[in-house]
């Protein structure tokens, strides 16, 4: 029996099909966020169907979550980041008992309690503040793309002090600091611990360990670093970060009674 | 009654009203069908579902024709007093005087949203220096300008001190533009040093003595305002009488919360619940139809409970809400979610305490007024909120914030961290403008994962 989970994100998709007997991601992939949201996830979950040989007939179930997720008509059911996050990560990684997601448009803390299930949550603000669209017009501002922007920040010798974290203001004042000569690695790299710092405050006094990072930020070289340093304690990056949700989701939908379909 | 109770929108209300008149409908002067408002600009009634008795109808009408009454009182010549960040003390006042009708100005904070934004009310007071950074209660001061809301008022009174910041500055760029205020001060309420003399206050909470005096002597200033405005005496025998009445208002609200916060499946929606609440503060202009229309109410509400009949399923999650909302149609959106209200604290709980009646008049109001819950420290308004959640069997608790408003900026975190400490329930904390469409699906992702987190840990 196979399910599969569907993360409509503000970013991104990613779609995670699972052998629901055993558990076992059978593939999974991720696509560029548009405007047609279900026909960009409808696509992506066809290919990996076709890649392995299955149709759409042979899904037990879907679960959609993400903030597209109600505009996903495949879906016998959506069900919040929250939740699915939490499911993926205590799939992947049992003993965690927090978890720092850092996604495209939001940013959130979930705790754990001693079974896995999610006790507790904290989310950014409305706004970008601290998140990946927030290093997205960093590195733009810098010339760089994303993915070498990690790179970049690791080169730093003195990590620029970034006081905003509001989308707009920060750009502003990046301007300001590359008109007065500051580097371009001690910009991101300030960037980068500015969010970090952004997210321990939203984490508050005590954050327990282990600490599971995931998001698409995760993916980016030295955050892992950066928040460990503004935590004062560990933190895992998750296998896979940017598909934990979805598997959470397929998760999720093998759980469901087969009937419900 | 076996008629199943629900949540309609306004097209709905249009033949559900059709079926009420059939069935021999009474209604007071200021009734009719709910359309009407959106004729005159309503337009939000448009995206709000809302509860299908005739005591909600009642309801609705009843708010949404304040300006009609306050403008009636005028021509019958009333004198009428705004009295401004005062959350039920000074409309006590006012109404033990014959002929004075006291309103809320502030109420005007929610204009923007019940027009969605089409009255300018936020582009005029942006023109006058008080822009976004600003608490939406700056409609206020664009109602005052266009006077399109409610009449411009005799008096004007404004409590001033351990109060919201934003409100004050707004208040005093009104008294530039020519509105005379007669302020009063409210100090923060501390505890008492040891050895000081002390007063246990409603809602238990306690002040130094000399607090309550000082505040005392601040209202017998409001007091000889009124008087001055009415010409009458404002005397002990008055007063009582005044809060005689505010009392069966607030008893009134109270069976109506014990109910519906209580009942196995929920009898009244929340949006029509917040609506009731907020006449304890102002009594809508009018204390007695205030009377009528909760009595109503708590009919419909008994008969539901004593039906077991609900407006949402039995599995809703009890969520206990903190702060009112800018935006009405959040209350919705909780329940859309899966949830169901099942206790407030929108800032003025302590006008839902009766106001004690075995004190001097003066003395009683002077106390109620110091157990604000925003004169105190976050602390002690966490406490009561922890202990009302508990009363109320509360599995989640939802903090909404005011954007821009100084006196919930930072409150969020010590009231999240005391739930979470004291009640180990999942609190969320939202931030709700006055149109709430264009970050729906960001609250609604945090109400329902709010409903997930606190089904999966109570394991329901």
């Amino acid at each position: 029996m196979i399910c599969a989970g569907i993360d409509a994100g503000s970013r991104t998709i990613k779609v995670v099909l699972l052998d629901a007997g055993n558990s076992r991601v059978l593939a999974s992939g991720i696509a560029d966020q548009g405007i047609e949201q279900n026909d960009l996830a409808l696509g992506l979950l066809g290919r990996l169907l076709d890649e392995q040989g299955l149709r759409r007939g042979d899904l037990r179930r879907v679960v959609a979550t993400g903030y597209g997720r109600k505009l996903i008509d495949a879906a016998d059911e959506r069900i919040t980041e929250i939740t699915c996050h939490g499911r993926g990560v205590r799939h992947l990684l049992p003993e965690t008992r927090s978890v720092v997601d850092i996604g495209g448009q939001d940013s959130k803390i979930l705790r754990l309690n001693g079974d896995g299930n999610v006790a507790d949550f904290v989310m950014n603000d409305r706004c970008a503040a601290g998140t990946g669209r927030f290093l997205e017009v960093v590195a733009t501002r810098l010339g760089v793309r994303l993915s070498l922007l990690g790179e970049l920040a690791s080169r730093s010798r003195r990590p620029a002090a970034i006081s905003s974290m509001c989308v707009v203001f920060a750009e502003t004042e990046i301007i300001g600091l590359l008109a007065s000569g500051t580097s371009p690695e001690d910009i991101a790299a300030g960037v980068q611990r500015a969010i970090a710092s952004r997210v321990a405050s939203m984490a508050g006094a005590s954050l327990a360990t282990p600490i599971a990072f995931t998001g698409g930020v995760a993916l980016v070289p030295g955050m892992d670093r950066a928040l460990e340093s503004a935590l004062g304690k560990p933190v895992a990056i998750a296998p896979d970060p940017q598909t934990t949700g979805a598997l959470g989701a397929a998760l999720l939908a093998a759980q469901r009674r087969p009937e419900s379909r | 009654m076996n008629r199943p109770a629900r949540r309609i929108t306004l097209e709905a209300w249009g033949r559900r009203y059709d079926e009420l008149c059939a069935a021999g409908l009474c209604e007071p002067d200021y009734g009719g069908p709910l359309a009407r408002h959106v004729d005159d600009g309503d337009l939000r009634l448009c995206k709000l579902a809302m509860d299908d008795s005739a005591a909600a109808l009642r309801l609705w009408n009843f708010l949404l024709t304040e300006d009609d009454r306050l403008r009636r009182a005028r021509a019958g010549g009333a004198r009428i007093v705004g009295t401004m960040k005062d959350l039920g003390t000074v409309p006590v006042m006012a109404y033990s005087l014959d002929d004075v009708v006291a309103f809320y100005p502030d109420g005007a904070w929610w204009i923007p949203c019940v027009m969605e934004r089409t009255a300018g009310l936020l582009e005029i007071a942006d023109s006058l220096g008080i822009d976004d950074s600003f608490c939406p209660v700056r409609a206020m001061l664009g109602a005052f300008v266009n006077e399109a809301h409610f009449p411009i008022p005799d008096l004007l009174t404004c409590s001033v001190g351990a109060t919201c910041d934003d409100l004050s500055a707004i208040a005093q760029r009104l008294e530039a533009l020519g509105h005379p205020v007669v302020w009063w001060e409210i100090p923060h309420r501390r505890r008492p040093d040891a050895g000081e003399d002390a007063v246990r206050l409603p809602g238990r909470f306690v002040a130094p003595r000399r607090q309550v005096d000082f505040v005392r002597r601040q209202l017998e200033g409001v007091a000889a305002a009124l008087a001055d405005l009415a010409g009458q005496s404002l005397d002990d025998e008055r007063l009582a009488a005044g809060i005689r009445r505010a009392n069966r208002v607030r008893r009134l609200l109270d069976e109506l919360r014990q109910l519906a916060f209580t009942a196995a499946a929920c009898p009244l929606p929340a949006l029509e619940m917040l609506i009731a609440e907020m006449l304890a503060i102002h009594f809508c202009s009018d204390p007695n139809e205030s009377i009528a229309v909760l009595e109503a109410l708590l009919g419909e509400v008994r008969r539901r409970v004593a039906a077991g009949v609900g407006i949402l399923p039995a599995e809703a999650v009890r969520v206990f809400w903190v702060n009112p909302v800018a935006d009405l149609r959040v209350m919705n959106l909780l329940e859309d979610a899966g949830g169901r209200v099942c206790g407030t604290e929108y800032l003025f709980c302590h006008a839902l305490d009766p106001i004690p009646d075995d004190l001097a008049p003066m003395e009683a109001l002077a106390q109620m007024a110091l157990a604000d819950p925003m004169v105190g420290s976050p602390a002690d308004r966490a406490s009561r909120i922890c202990a009302d959640a508990r009363r109320f069997g509360a599995e989640a608790v939802v903090i909404s914030r005011i954007p821009g408003a100084s006196h919930c900026a930072m409150e969020g975190a010590v009231l999240g961290a005391a739930v979470r400490q004291r009640l180990g329930i999942p609190v969320v904390e939202i931030e709700v403008p006055p149109i709430s469409d264009a970050v729906e699906p960001a609250l609604r992702t945090r109400l329902e994962a709010l409903i997930e987190t606190a089904k999966d840990h109570g394991s329901r």
